[in-house]
């Protein structure tokens, strides 16, 4: 596996972590709960501190030791993922960086699309034509 | 007089796209139309940036309009266009590819892997699509997951299709031209025609795979998901779904259309360098 895969698995298992916590926690603490892996003190602290960089996670001083939380919900990131880069595109760059495979349909539309589906159910699937 | 050719071919060309909006049987042959879209921009791009070189290696002027009058647009016209492009693509290829470097972070924390590049969203709502680049994601929701498997395959086909034939670029492209072509020259009806055309041929892909009873099925059901959302901005998505519904019943266009579309694709960009050369000669 590529290491980007590796790191990237690494990354939503350690979120995993703080979501399903809840609380701020320790990297050790955070090592002790990722179950099933032998990893390095270490390279969990890095994780950490990568995800604080891309403002996934937040710490605090606790003593000599940094607590880690996530700094969102993993519901309103999921939230954020389903609205697409809405909030700081124009229309125009929105729509080229990510392609939606519909993106809006209002009420009038819905029953041309009901009509329009009714024709193909009528005609059937016809023989595959060469693109 | 070449470049005050060159200049009006350009102002001809720009007008294109108002007329070219309405010619709906182009999208039955959507990938003859979109090449002969970016021919015809390529065209207009070609004449802007010929007018300034040319009014100074053959400075001719017009019988009533005295030639330095020429040179100056022609010169503004190419520099102008030449720096106005550059800054342009720059400026919209970085907000593009930040947005879609930050989004990939994120479905990538919150999805479920599935293989190489599809993340799986928990989420109730039927939704898909794609963040193309480099490394591209194929992003769907858990209630997508659960509609008939011939409508999943459809919408998996579909936007596979993007990713693969990097339609992103075609679309990067024609952003670009929009934001740089002044507001009162521009249609926004031109980029969503363009974007509806990206997706008429992503549709011929999954038409393809899985035939057009279970695409359009596919299509009713995100528009039905997508029709509890509010509205925002352009996209193909407003009035779409009945129209690529429709395409699909609408039969092929006869050959020598599609032929014709490729001889306007090819004439388009050549003719500005030589028109130039015979004028010249």
């Amino acid at each position: 596996m590529p290491k980007n895969a590796i790191l990237g698995d690494l990354e939503q298992a350690i979120m995993d972590v703080l979501w399903t916590d809840g609380g701020a926690l320790t990297v050790r603490e955070v090592l002790d709960r990722l179950t099933a892996r032998d990893l390095a003190y270490t390279t969990v602290m890095t994780v950490l501190s990568r995800l604080e960089t891309k403002g996934v996670t937040t710490r605090e001083r606790d003593g000599r030791a940094w607590r880690y939380r996530a700094a969102a919900t993993r519901e309103s990131m999921t939230a954020q993922a389903m609205r697409g880069p809405l909030d700081d595109l124009s229309g125009e760059d929105r729509q080229a960086a990510i392609l939606h495979f519909l993106s809006e349909a209002s009420a009038d539309d819905l029953d041309a699309v009901r009509a329009a589906m009714a024709e193909v159910e009528a005609k059937g699937d016809r023989p595959r034509r060469r693109r | 007089m070449i470049a005050a050719l060159l200049l009006l071919c350009a102002a001809a060309l720009i007008a294109v796209p108002h007329v070219l909006v309405r010619a709906e049987r182009l999208r039955r042959s959507p990938r003859a139309a979109l090449i002969l879209w970016q021919a015809l921009s390529l065209s207009a791009v070609l004449c802007l940036l010929g007018a300034g070189p040319i009014a100074w290696l053959r400075p001719r002027p017009l019988p009533p309009v005295p030639g330095g009058v020429v040179t100056a647009l022609a010169t503004i016209a190419s520099l102008g266009v030449l720096i106005h492009l550059l800054v342009r693509t720059h400026d919209v290829d970085r907000r593009i590819r930040t947005a879609r470097d930050e989004h990939r972070q994120l479905v990538d924390l919150v999805g479920r892997h599935e293989g190489e590049h599809t993340r799986v969203l928990k989420s109730e709502q039927v939704a898909a699509y794609c963040v193309p680049g480099a490394r591209s994601r194929l992003v769907i929701t858990d209630a997508l997951t659960a509609l008939p498997s011939d409508q999943l395959a459809a919408v998996v086909a579909h936007e596979e299709a993007h990713l693969r034939e990097r339609h992103d670029l075609v679309l990067e492209f024609f952003t670009v031209l929009h934001t740089a072509t002044p507001r009162f020259m521009r249609t926004d009806a031109a980029l969503t025609e363009v974007a509806l055309l990206i997706e008429i041929i992503a549709d011929r892909a999954a038409w393809q795979e899985v035939g057009e009873v279970s695409l359009a099925r596919a299509i009713l059901s995100l528009a039905e998901a997508a029709g509890e959302q509010v509205p925002t901005g352009i996209s193909a998505g407003a009035g779409a779904a009945a129209t690529r519904i429709r395409l699909l019943l609408s039969d092929e266009p006869a050959p020598w259309q599609t032929l014709a579309l490729y001889l306007f694709c090819v004439a388009a960009p050549t003719t500005p360098p030589v028109l130039s050369v015979l004028v010249a000669g």
